[in-house]
């Protein structure tokens, strides 16, 4: 029985076949190896149509018990980086992170993500790509991957995608993993949840009114040396919301001004947090000085 | 901000000896300990007061400290500093049965392959001196003036990769602190975030 199916093999139909596979995969790009995983560059639309940003989207797959950094990546670790190969005409953007985890190793407290994760990169074509059919759109990624070992890789990925002068069309193939990750990216908070920030002598207190629902609250700083990251976070739920006491990391030796990360509240809610520091009790003379939002995660480390 | 650093010093000096659990802080006195090296003698912290002193968090797995063993900038560090009297301790946290932990003769063979030249590598497989410094990752390179107060804690150089080209061009922050204390001056970088692999303590999950 074997002997026909591997006969069948080479049918004309499934030759043409495995033709076309391979094809897609060099159009669509493939998962590239790295340390204990994979990764691999996807995008979320089908063409690309002057002047429309789009987005790509980079999916790391890890081995169990691997794992990857978050843009701070904690105590040790180092994030992901990037290098761009765009052919002319286009720009990128700035990296979406969605929202790690505690990784919590002895003393040790790192910000990662295990299993997989999707970071989604925002591309923006020029108007004009005049007699372009398809253009290569090129990156190296360095990545370290970590168990008890730590082991850097190095990979280039490439993706070519057709121009077309026709509106954007979702890949339908990618929808559910750019819509996972989506959901898990870290969001504006209500206005009206009112963060503010305490800087009380050995701890920051982070406090805001989203509703007296909140029962679970992590805080990922932005800034190395801020916070200490292995110290517990106590949560305080309030009548009307919570606060949050954070123990001021020994390396932070001058005052802050400004307290930002992202927030992780009951069910895996995430919000961006930029609030402006202030004496303990003080936090009155802040109304006119509140809360603003950060666009990204890297706009907010740089500044 | 100056003067409450000054503040802090004199409290440390009249407070004298801070409690065995108290962890290591810039411009307090550096927690005492006694280790035993690779080559088999004892070591006790407070001897070499009077001299600068190195401690560089070690572990010979991991490619961020790799990255200065193979390029070579480690030993050379190791070699310009201890010319000038500096004594330098390479310390191993790593728990037995976790990665990175060496028997002495592993580390003394690790250290003739290596060339490395440190005063001498301090096995510390309870994690006890590395706990006592809050060491979080491999390198961590931590400063001590001959007054015995810490100076320097933090990274090795301000370029976190495991890219050996990335050495030539890095400010190494544990020179600058060496160079601007050795004439007088303030250091102006004390603390940085340490960083490559997690010290692997007892009781590491991964």
């Amino acid at each position: 029985m074997r002997g026909i199916d591997s006969s069948r093999r080479f049918s004309p139909a499934l030759t043409f076949g495995v033709a076309l596979v391979l094809y897609a995969a060099a159009v669509q790009g493939a998962e590239s190896p790295i340390p204990h995983g994979t990764v691999e560059l996807i995008a979320e639309n089908r063409w690309i149509t002057p002047g429309h940003g789009f987005s790509l989207g980079l999916h790391f797959q890890l081995e169990k018990g691997w794992h990857i950094y978050w843009i701070n990546p904690g105590d040790s670790g180092e994030p992901p980086r990037v290098t761009w190969q765009l052919p002319p005409g286009f720009r990128s953007g700035v990296a979406e992170w969605p929202a790690p985890r505690r990784l919590v190793n002895s003393s040790i407290v790192d910000f990662g993500y295990e299993d997989a994760v999707t970071l989604i990169v925002p591309v923006h074509p020029q108007t004009s790509l005049a007699g372009q059919p398809l253009a290569q759109l090129g990156l190296e990624v360095r990545v370290l991957v970590c168990r008890e070992m730590c082991i850097p890789g190095r990979t280039q990925l490439s993706l070519a995608l057709p121009i077309k002068s026709r509106p954007p069309a979702a890949d339908m193939r990618h929808r559910d993993l750019f819509a996972a990750a989506r959901k898990d990216l870290p969001r504006r908070a209500p206005q009206n949840w009112k963060f503010s920030v305490d800087d009380a002598k050995d701890s920051f207190v982070l406090a805001a009114n989203p509703g007296p629902q909140i029962t679970q609250a992590i805080f990922f700083p932005l800034v190395e040396a801020q916070i200490d990251n292995s110290a517990p976070q106590t949560l305080q739920p309030r009548a009307t919301g919570f606060r949050l006491t954070l123990r001021k990391s020994d390396r932070l030796l001058k005052p802050i001004d400004r307290l930002k990360g992202v927030l992780v509240l009951s069910g895996n809610h995430a919000y961006l947090i930029d609030a402006p520091v202030g004496k303990r009790g003080a936090q009155k003379n802040n109304a006119g000085n509140g809360t603003h939002e950060i666009k990204s995660l890297r706009e907010g480390q740089q500044k | 901000m100056k003067r409450s650093t000054q503040y802090g010093l004199l409290v440390a000096i009249l407070i004298c000896t801070p409690p065995l659990v108290a962890a290591a802080k810039i411009g307090q006195a550096a927690p005492d300990f006694t280790a035993t090296a690779s080559n088999g003698k004892t070591f006790r912290l407070s001897d070499y007061r009077g001299q600068y002193m190195v401690l560089e968090w070690h572990n010979n797995g991991c490619p961020y400290v790799g990255k200065h063993y193979k390029s070579g900038n480690m030993q050379r560090l190791q070699k310009q500093w201890t010319a000038r009297s500096v004594v330098w301790f390479t310390i191993i946290s790593s728990a037995p049965g976790q990665q990175g932990y060496v028997t002495a003769s592993e580390e003394n063979k690790y250290l003739a392959k290596m060339q490395a030249a440190p005063t001498a590598a301090l096995l510390d497989p309870t994690g006890e001196i590395g706990h006592l410094y809050d060491a979080k990752t491999s390198p961590q390179m931590v400063v001590i003036n001959p007054q015995g107060i810490l100076i320097y804690d933090g990274a090795i150089d301000d370029k976190p990769t495991t890219d050996l080209s990335d050495i030539d061009g890095a400010t190494n922050y544990v020179n600058l602190a060496l160079e601007q204390a050795m004439v007088g001056k303030q250091v102006e970088t004390p603390s940085t975030r340490p960083y490559g692999c997690s010290v692997k303590y007892s009781g590491s999950t991964h």
